[in-house]
């Protein structure tokens, strides 16, 4: 925002907190003003009153130890620098295609390092490995699939061969590479550089599912599939080294990070054994088109902690996942994973498509206006959007506090997809908003 | 022997050689798995006020929790130790990565300078 201003030739500054000194560095230099004007506080703003505001401004800089006013000040008055008002470009070196000869061990040691890896043990990607890895493809190598970043910087640009050498270091097939290239491509990061600590998930539909052994029966979101397994780890080293995300403390905020990270949450819809339509129709797709569609947000958790919910179906599970779906925030939808046991059991008692089971948790699943007002990404995305008018933010910040609003704005808010073994009539729920879907096909 | 098969027979104890080499020393060559940044074009800084006095300094609250509380503490101690400079406190419109171009057009016209507060 600073940097939009400057180039309107306006004098600005950032105030934000010591806790974000690498991100908004980062982010001055990615937006080609390295020397953009920023003054800290001490982390955090938030949830402190207005007095401790005003002591906050009457203090210290902690990244300067300066007076925060006279940086302020200074900021916007004191002369500019020579290196201020340089043009050009921001240096970057070029990255080389291959990396210097070296032992197996001192590679595993380099590229870890680099943070090119997940911590764990990677598969080199010699060019024998990607060449094989590229022959899961008609695609050239030098095809650029997509750009992809973990927030609001430059995204960053990348081939088929990029997308292949991060296969290889995940473990992948050939055989699994025209899924991997189509997640590639939606651009859409696995790593948020949000502080929320964000997820990534992918839910496989059509044919490639078999094809490549995906799990889908007993143990389909464990790690019980090579193909399961390494396509979401895949996904995780293609967002950190194609979009670099995951620098933590510039591209990477999250405060706890999470676990799910490593390979995401992958899920093949046991199609055969849902009573219901696959993700990937409700999404425009034909049946048959392999698929993969992708969701973000905040995790997922077991179903049994429903109110007064278990597996047995009582209260009956319509009401099971309204009261996980309640503590969910309306800014990121929600992903219901339901066993096929639970499926059937739901369109026994009426559902008889998904579209009719969302539209029942979005009428029924509720919150009163004053609870909606205090949420935190209501103020930030909802309010904004009520002040132009949007419905039905608008709307609802008329009525009084106590009446009670859909806690998703749209049924179309909330997926449902079927996997599982039919061991037990269990589900999940994730606070997962939907964000795409991209064919496979097309990258075979 | 015939030069053809020479030829052949100095090629297969070249590679005969080169692989010894790379047995005793074990290194390979793989890719990089980095991706290659966007050039960044630099875009200069606008010229700075000799001082903010009688200048008119936008606060802009991009909606971040705790900015607007933040600026207001700023615009509060602007008040008292800069009374000619003239304060005026904004919102920015859409979410806080969006640009507000009514509200950019507005500062065009009539900023001077700009403070924006982040929050968190």
């Amino acid at each position: 925002m600073a940097v939009s201003i400057e180039k309107m030739g306006k004098p600005a500054v950032a105030i934000t907190t010591n806790k974000f000194i690498e991100v908004a560095r980062t982010r001055a230099k990615k937006s080609g003003m390295p020397n953009a004007r920023l003054v800290f506080v001490p982390h955090p703003v938030s949830g402190k009153t207005a007095a401790q505001h005003l002591a906050m401004v009457a203090g210290k800089d902690p990244a300067t130890g300066n007076p925060v006013t006279q940086e302020i000040v200074d900021a916007l008055s004191k002369p500019l620098t020579a290196e201020d008002q340089k043009t050009g470009f921001v240096e970057s070196k070029p990255v080389p295609r291959l990396i210097a000869p070296e032992t197996p061990e001192n590679l595993m040691r380099i590229f870890q390092a680099s943070g090119w890896t997940d911590y764990l043990p990677i598969v080199l990607p010699t060019e024998q490995k990607v060449s094989d890895m590229l022959k899961g493809t008609s695609h050239s190598p030098d095809e650029v699939v997509g750009k992809m970043a973990s927030g609001p910087f430059e995204p960053w640009q990348f081939t088929v061969e990029k997308v292949a050498v991060n296969a290889v270091m995940a473990g992948a097939k050939p055989d699994y590479f025209p899924t991997i290239l189509a997640i590639a491509s939606s651009g859409i990061s696995s790593l948020s550089n949000s502080p929320d600590s964000l997820v990534g998930a992918v839910v496989v539909n059509g044919p490639v599912r078999e094809e490549i052994g995906m799990n889908f029966e007993i143990g389909a979101m464990g790690p019980f599939s090579h193909a399961t397994a390494t396509i979401g780890r895949a996904w995780t080293l293609i967002s950190k080294n194609l979009g670099n995300a995951g620098i933590v403390g510039e591209t990477y905020t999250g405060s706890q990070g999470n676990s799910l990270n490593f390979n995401n949450i992958v899920i093949a819809e046991n199609e055969a054994r849902s009573p219901w339509t696959p993700l990937s129709v409700q999404k425009g797709f034909k049946p048959g088109e392999s698929v993969v569609s992708i969701f973000g947000g905040l995790g997922i958790q077991p179903g049994q902690g429903a109110k007064r919910g278990g597996a047995t179906g009582k209260p009956a599970f319509d009401q099971q996942f309204s009261s996980i779906l309640d503590a969910f925030t309306g800014y990121f939808g929600a992903l219901i994973v339901c066993d096929p046991l639970v499926a059937k059991g739901l369109k026994a008692q009426g559902y008889d498509t998904k579209q009719k089971l969302s539209d029942w948790l979005q009428k029924n699943t509720q919150i009163t206006v004053a609870d909606y007002k205090e949420e935190s990404f209501v103020g930030q995305f909802d309010a904004p959007r009520a002040n132009k008018g949007i419905e039905p933010y608008a709307s609802w910040f008329q009525l009084p506090a106590s009446s009670r609003i859909p806690r998703f704005a749209a049924a179309s808010d909330i997926d449902i997809v079927v996997t599982g073994g039919e061991t037990l009539a269990v589900f999940q729920a994730g606070n997962l908003k939907y964000v795409t879907s991209v064919a496979v096909d097309k990258w075979r | 022997m015939k030069t053809g098969t020479r030829l052949l027979l100095a090629a297969a104890l070249l590679l005969a050689a080169l692989t010894a080499a790379y047995a005793q020393d074990g290194k390979i060559t793989v890719l990089n798995p980095k991706g290659t940044p966007p050039p960044i074009p630099l875009v200069p800084m606008a010229p700075r006020p000799a001082s903010l006095d009688d200048k008119t300094v936008y606060f802009v609250d991009i909606k971040y929790e705790g900015g607007a509380s933040l600026l207001r503490a700023i615009m509060d101690w602007f008040s008292k130790n800069m009374p000619s400079t003239k304060l005026v406190f904004r919102e920015k419109a859409g979410t806080f990565e969006q640009e507000d171009t009514e509200l950019w057009a507005e500062i065009k016209q009539k900023a001077d300078a700009v403070i924006l507060a982040v929050g968190h």
